[in-house]
């Protein structure tokens, strides 16, 4: 869990433009430029919502148009504080950290000619999106236009098919290299008139998968009416086939996205009335449905559901994904000011590592409160006055939880290994499968004995009991020669490092199997050069 | 803008890498007030509060790993991981 996997989760500005660059095959480029160009007059007033690294803000700028942007990223906004000045329009171009949601709370009515989101409408939750267009129909001028730019599903089942299968390499390669991916808003110009815009599609690329999205406000009466505060739905355990899936997916293929999510917003725990707790939390599958077991029968609350692209709340927080900015919005479309009479929110500890707690307190007016690392724990924390001891601050790393990430790490990570000697060296599969399982549980067993502070240290007693094992053995039950005994004793020893230097990543203790990545890579190479010529150095091969 | 090479995400990760493992706690006592809202987000317990001088110990260093909950929750700044 620790650094390590946050870091890798960590997205930047520049990987971000690189993934989009791929996913989109470059057309997103040319739909910005048909936007400025037909779309945007000099003197405008424009809300870019989503500025992402600034490149469509600095166009729009360029071309004249009295541009503010907005993201929910901080490092985005940096980003693009960056590129507004490399273009020198930095002081021409207000930019604002927050979440798309709230706008309704920045900007007096009319403040705008055009609301400009260009890949923003399908990363919000539903309820985000809806409070949105609503506040965009306040923020607009009279004769106001909301530009869309937005990959939409193709028309009809065999194109969507074809979709689907030419986007999948494509979307895997932009999610490894950039933690970039987007998702469809399905029906978007449906929901689009839905809220009350008039639309139509202005240009199109990649097949009318890519669309540029003109929409003029139009005066409908769903449109005015006070949006309702809506339960998205009851968090209360229950245990089906598509659950006992997806706990094996949660088990084994833990870090592999897709990571199963929830619709973000309020979702009701027991029975809770106005005066009951507000808990805050992610979207992924498995955090609801282990709070779920956890607190079902124990407590009557609100969970506020917050986007979290469907990352645990440690990983997230660490690599971005879970935010103030993202609460914020989240709380404002969620409508829980109608349920509540009071203003305090209990957020998980582990997320303090990427949650701005003070400002969060100043986004929303809300009391924020760090509840205890373990969901558990929450209703003695709350009996008590919000108040925890020692134990429920502390993070620990007990025998179950070494067992569950081995096994979460494992499935990824045994596949890196065992595919590629599968392929290439048959015969061994057999032999290095059961080494690497036995290792891996063995290790996960005796972590806390070994002697050494982190993966790397502890690799070494670990090589050393299995090389010893190994000896014992073979001199019991399997006599072979020296030359066999030296690769077998080779092999383990390179195993040992990277199961030891695996768990390291896994453990709230540690910090990330990244800070010893180079000597890891260093003592493997000198393993594989040890096992090529030492045979030959002493005339075994 | 064009798509990272396998040598620029490698070049990313070594310094990643190296960054980790040198990472220290810097408090600076002056500045802190005794929030300890680094001891109420500090999952593995470096923190203490000493209640007499109204201010916070770093007593547990060799349990930090680097997380950074301390050092963004801190309201005086006093906090710096470098």
């Amino acid at each position: 869990m620790a650094t390590a996997f946050m870091k890798w989760l960590e997205r930047s500005p520049a990987d971000y433009e690189r993934g989009i660059q791929l996913l989109t095959l470059g057309r997103l480029e040319r739909l910005q430029r048909e936007l400025v160009e037909n779309h945007i007059g000099s003197g405008d007033r424009v809300l870019e919502v989503g500025c992402g690294p600034g490149t469509l803000s600095v166009r729009m700028a360029a071309a004249g148009a009295r541009v503010t942007a907005l993201d929910r990223s901080r490092s985005m906004v940096e980003q693009a504080e960056i590129r507004l000045a490399q273009a020198g329009v930095a002081g021409a171009v207000p930019l604002i950290h927050a979440d798309a949601a709230t706008i309704g709370d920045r900007f007096e009515a009319g403040s705008f000619d055009r609301v400009v989101c260009s890949l923003v409408l399908s990363e919000m939750p539903d309820a985000s999106r809806r409070l949105f267009l609503r506040e965009c129909h306040r923020v607009l001028a009279p004769n106001g236009r909301l530009l869309v730019i937005e990959e939409v599903r193709a028309a009809g089942w065999g194109a969507r098919v074809l979709q689907a299968v030419i986007q999948l390499p494509l979307r895997s390669l932009s999610w490894l290299l950039t933690r970039t991916g987007t998702r469809l808003v399905p029906q978007l110009a449906q929901t689009l008139e839905l809220a009350g815009f008039k639309t139509r599609v202005s240009a199109q690329e990649l097949a009318g998968t890519l669309q540029l999205l003109v929409s003029e406000p139009a005066a409908v009466a769903s449109a005015k009416k006070p949006l309702r505060p809506v339960v998205v739905g009851e968090l209360a355990h229950h245990t089906s086939l598509r659950t006992w899936l997806l706990n094996l997916w949660e088990l084994v293929f833990r870090i592999l996205p897709p990571y199963p999510s929830w619709e973000p917003g309020v979702y009701t725990l027991g029975d809770p009335g106005p005066k009951d707790p507000v808990l805050v939390t992610g979207n992924y599958d498995l955090t609801l449905r282990r709070l779920a077991w956890a607190l079902e029968g124990q407590l009557d609350a609100w969970v506020l559901v917050v986007d979290s692209s469907g990352i645990n709340v440690w990983c997230a927080a660490g690599g971005g994904f879970l935010t103030a900015e993202r609460i914020a919005g989240g709380l404002r479309s969620s409508g829980l000011d109608g349920f509540v009479n009071h203003h305090a929110m209990v957020l998980p500890q582990l997320c303090a590592n990427g949650v701005d707690g003070w400002r969060l307190r100043e986004e929303t007016g809300w009391g924020v409160h760090w509840g205890p690392v373990r969901a558990e724990d929450l209703p003695a924390y709350l009996a008590a006055g919000r108040k925890k001891p020692g134990g429920m601050r502390w993070v620990a790393f007990p025998l179950l939880d070494r067992f569950e990430m081995m096994t979460a790490t494992l499935g990824f990570y045994a596949l890196l290994i065992l595919l590629p000697v599968a392929i290439f060296w048959r015969p061994m599969l057999g032999p290095v499968t059961v080494s690497l399982l036995s290792l891996s549980f063995f290790y996960a067993a005796v972590h806390p004995l070994l002697p050494g502070r982190d993966g790397l240290a502890k690799s070494l007693p670990l090589a050393l009991l299995a090389v010893g094992g190994m000896l014992i053995h073979s001199a019991l039950f399997d006599p072979v020669g020296a030359p066999t005994l030296f690769g077998r004793g080779v092999g383990l020893s390179a195993l040992a490092l990277f199961v030891a230097a695996e768990l390291q990543g896994m453990s709230p203790l540690m910090r990330g199997e990244q800070a010893n990545w180079g000597w890891e890579a260093a003592i493997g190479a000198a393993l594989g050069a040890i096992y090529w010529l030492l045979p030959r150095a002493v005339g075994w091969r | 803008m064009e798509a990272p090479s396998l040598g620029t995400l490698l070049r990313e990760h070594w310094e990643l890498a190296k960054n980790l493992r040198g990472l220290q706690i810097e408090l600076d006592g002056e500045k802190c007030k005794g929030v300890w809202q680094c001891y109420e987000v500090c999952p593995v317990g470096c923190w203490r509060p000493d209640y007499e001088a109204g201010k916070v110990e770093f007593h547990h260093g060799e349990r930090c790993i680097a997380c950074g909950a301390c050092v963004l929750q801190c309201p005086e700044d006093a906090i710096e991981l470098k």
